[in-house]
């Protein structure tokens, strides 16, 4: 629970980037997600449950925890979906063992071990996907260019943003501030949406009321109310973490748009003022539901793209995620890099002889 | 008009008033309510809740505590916060009647020493990467979850969201949740708490429109106020929220730890439904405001 938080810093940071940044981002690992899965249902007589108001029934707890890249791998070309043995096949590698994404090479890099966090028996439930990307439009799997403009915001960020740049290990960590860290390291977001898998912590909760929609994020708790009543957005000048969101049911779907962004905390940095995410949530069976999203924000992608991300149930509860609290992270962070320059400044001493004035 | 009208409806429930009755108070009597219809503090009419498809009272909405509790849950006066020389009446303190039943809180005497030295140390902020940052210092300074009760007088509002089979009420100091669990033998939802938490292990069920919230686990962390109102883990608060009118739900807290007090002990006040067109919870993500107070002595004097 609380003090899950003082894991990794690195491999924290590493995947809020991932969330936030990335274009590629591929979820990590589980121990045993097959032993772990829900009860399994029988869906030849599994019949859409409802709430006692009549909505369909989306309630209980969830993950979004993938092996599917987001963009599709070269080596399928246009190929959708994976053959039986093909996904069976990832589906044991992504659950047999263990990953660190990298920037440069996602997935490939088999050096992050869960069972060092303990995390294995938070990352249950998982489930095979026949897709060879999460991004299913446009067709070719992957996400549209950028815009110029939204490239050069990228590379500014990449440069000079907070934990600037994972794909050189050997840059220096800047962290001079609190305002150098990333809003994960921060306590200050987890991101989303869309709901995307993460390395861990890809969990949530549904509820919902006569009113309301409410997803939990088991990463710090973190909430999202979607109002049903088809109320207008909040005015441009009120910003939200994660967006101002709207649903209501087309069908069986829960459709629900969300805007209002807060600069400095959307999806992949995009602007959020012109960011628009639509999320489209079916139950398709007793422990799936199909959850596609589409980002719209045409100054940053040349076009809007969409992808889908299988939601597999997982048993509950989701425990308190108590972060600030116990945000070991940006003491450590930051004590680490005052060590850091009384070393340098030490050094320069040595190697000038001029003395260095010291705290 | 409409000024006269309160002021000789308040002045006319009383005996002299009664007295003073005039035509002025017949004329205001055309476009006001009769003096009998504006409700005593403390008393509400009997009331049935409305109650939800699945047959449950609906509690659901956007509530707030309009108390100044925080500050201190028994009687206080008002006074300057912090650094008025700055901060003037921007950061002064409201007065208040307190929430406590009785007005005292049955400390222990040594219980109350540490009350008391909380209050002095309440604005020291140490922290470190391990518990000791836990030592001193309100948790509402640092934007740490507020826990149970205070949570719900906290000057901000909270909703409460009826899922089917659990409750969760998101309040908008720093978005906390909290869960509470209403289902019996729920497989997914163990009866004692799993490990302690800010905000406790909370089991629910209704006792006709009452919701009764039963909370243990705490980590003995959390104040009631910032007059270094505190607890220890033995922490029990039996929460009831009953349904008062449309508009309000009469809220009372049970608070039992025999560490820290000599008996249990009683917090009531109402909740009011926030009624505002499209009202919604914003964000009040506090982390943000509050990394130069918990990590600045890491920070790199620009100076050097």
């Amino acid at each position: 629970m609380a003090n899950r938080f003082s894991v990794s810093c690195g491999a924290l940071a590493t995947m809020i980037v991932a969330i936030l940044l990335t274009p590629a981002f591929v979820a990590a690992q589980a121990k045993s997600a097959a032993a772990a899965k829900a009860p399994a249902a029988d869906n030849k007589t599994w019949a859409l449950p409802h709430t006692p108001d009549g909505q369909p029934d989306l309630q209980g707890y969830w993950t979004s925890l993938s092996f599917t890249p987001m963009e599709r791998p070269a080596k399928y070309g246009n190929r959708e979906f994976l053959t039986d043995e093909e996904a069976t096949q990832i589906y044991k590698e992504g659950v047999q063992h263990s990953y660190e994404f990298t920037f440069n090479d996602f997935g490939d890099t088999p050096v992050y071990d869960a069972t060092v966090y303990a995390l294995s028996a938070w990352q249950e439930g998982v489930a095979p996907n026949k897709r060879t990307s999460l991004v299913v439009d446009p067709p070719d799997g992957n996400i549209p260019p950028l815009t110029p403009e939204a490239a050069k915001v990228r590379e500014a960020f990449r440069r000079t943003g907070p934990n600037q740049d994972y794909a050189d290990p050997n840059a220096p960590v800047k962290a001079d501030t609190s305002t150098d860290l990333n809003l994960g390291e921060r306590c200050l977001s987890f991101g989303g949406p869309p709901i995307l898998p993460g390395a861990y912590n890809s969990d949530f909760h549904i509820i919902q009321s006569p009113g309301n929609v409410l997803i939990e994020y088991e990463w710090g708790n973190e909430s999202r109310i979607i109002p049903l009543g088809g109320g207008p957005h909040l005015a441009p000048n009120i910003h939200a973490w994660h967006g101002d969101s709207r649903g209501h049911w087309e069908g069986n779907t829960l459709v629900v748009e969300s805007t209002n962004f807060r600069p400095g905390a959307t999806f992949q940095g995009a602007n959020a003022k012109t960011l628009k995410i639509t999320e489209y949530f079916t139950r398709v069976d007793q422990n799936t539901i199909e959850y596609k999203f589409t980002i719209d924000d045409p100054s940053t992608w040349t076009k809007p793209w969409s992808a889908i991300v299988p939601l597999s149930r997982i048993k509950g509860p989701i425990f308190e995620y108590a972060c600030t609290e116990n945000n070991n992270d940006a003491v450590n962070i930051l004590a680490g890099a005052r060590a850091a320059d009384k070393a340098a400044a030490e050094k320069a001493k040595k190697t000038s002889g001029v003395p260095v004035s010291q705290k | 008009m409409k000024t006269t009208a309160v002021f000789v409806f308040l002045f006319a429930c009383t005996p002299i008033g009664v007295q003073a009755q005039t035509a002025v108070q017949q004329r205001a009597a055309r476009t006001a309510p009769t003096a009998s219809a504006i409700p005593a503090p403390g008393q509400f009419p009997p009331y049935k809740a409305p109650h939800m498809a699945d047959g449950k009272p609906d509690l659901n909405g956007i509530w707030q505590a309009f108390v100044a509790a925080d500050i201190d849950v028994q009687d206080h006066d008002a006074q300057a916060g912090p650094h008025p020389e700055i901060m003037g009446a921007y950061g002064a303190w409201p007065g208040g009647q307190g929430i406590v039943e009785g007005g005292e809180i049955p400390y222990k005497p040594e219980a109350l020493a540490q009350k008391k030295a909380n209050a002095e140390k309440r604005m020291v902020v140490n922290i470190t990467s391990d518990p000791h940052r836990h030592d001193t210092g309100d948790p509402e300074l640092k934007c740490y979850r507020p826990g149970i009760p205070r949570a719900n007088y906290l000057p901000f509002p909270f909703q409460i969201i009826q899922g089917t089979d659990n409750i969760i009420i998101v309040y908008e100091f720093g978005r906390v949740l909290r869960t509470i669990y209403m289902k019996e033998n729920d497989p997914e939802a163990p009866k004692e708490a799993p490990a302690d938490s800010w905000l406790g292990w909370s089991r629910g069920h209704f006792e006709g429109d009452t919701l009764v919230v039963d909370s243990t686990g705490f980590v003995p962390y959390t104040w009631f106020d910032r007059a270094g109102d505190y607890h220890s883990d033995a922490l029990h608060v039996v929460e009831r929220y009953t349904p008062a009118s449309p508009y309000h739900i009469m809220y009372e807290a049970t608070i039992d730890d025999p560490k820290v007090f000599t008996r249990p002990w009683k917090v009531s006040f109402p909740l009011y439904r926030r009624m505002e067109k499209n009202i919604q919870l914003v964000d009040f993500n506090c982390e943000e405001f509050v990394e130069k107070l918990l990590y600045g002595p890491y920070f790199k004097d620009p100076s050097k």
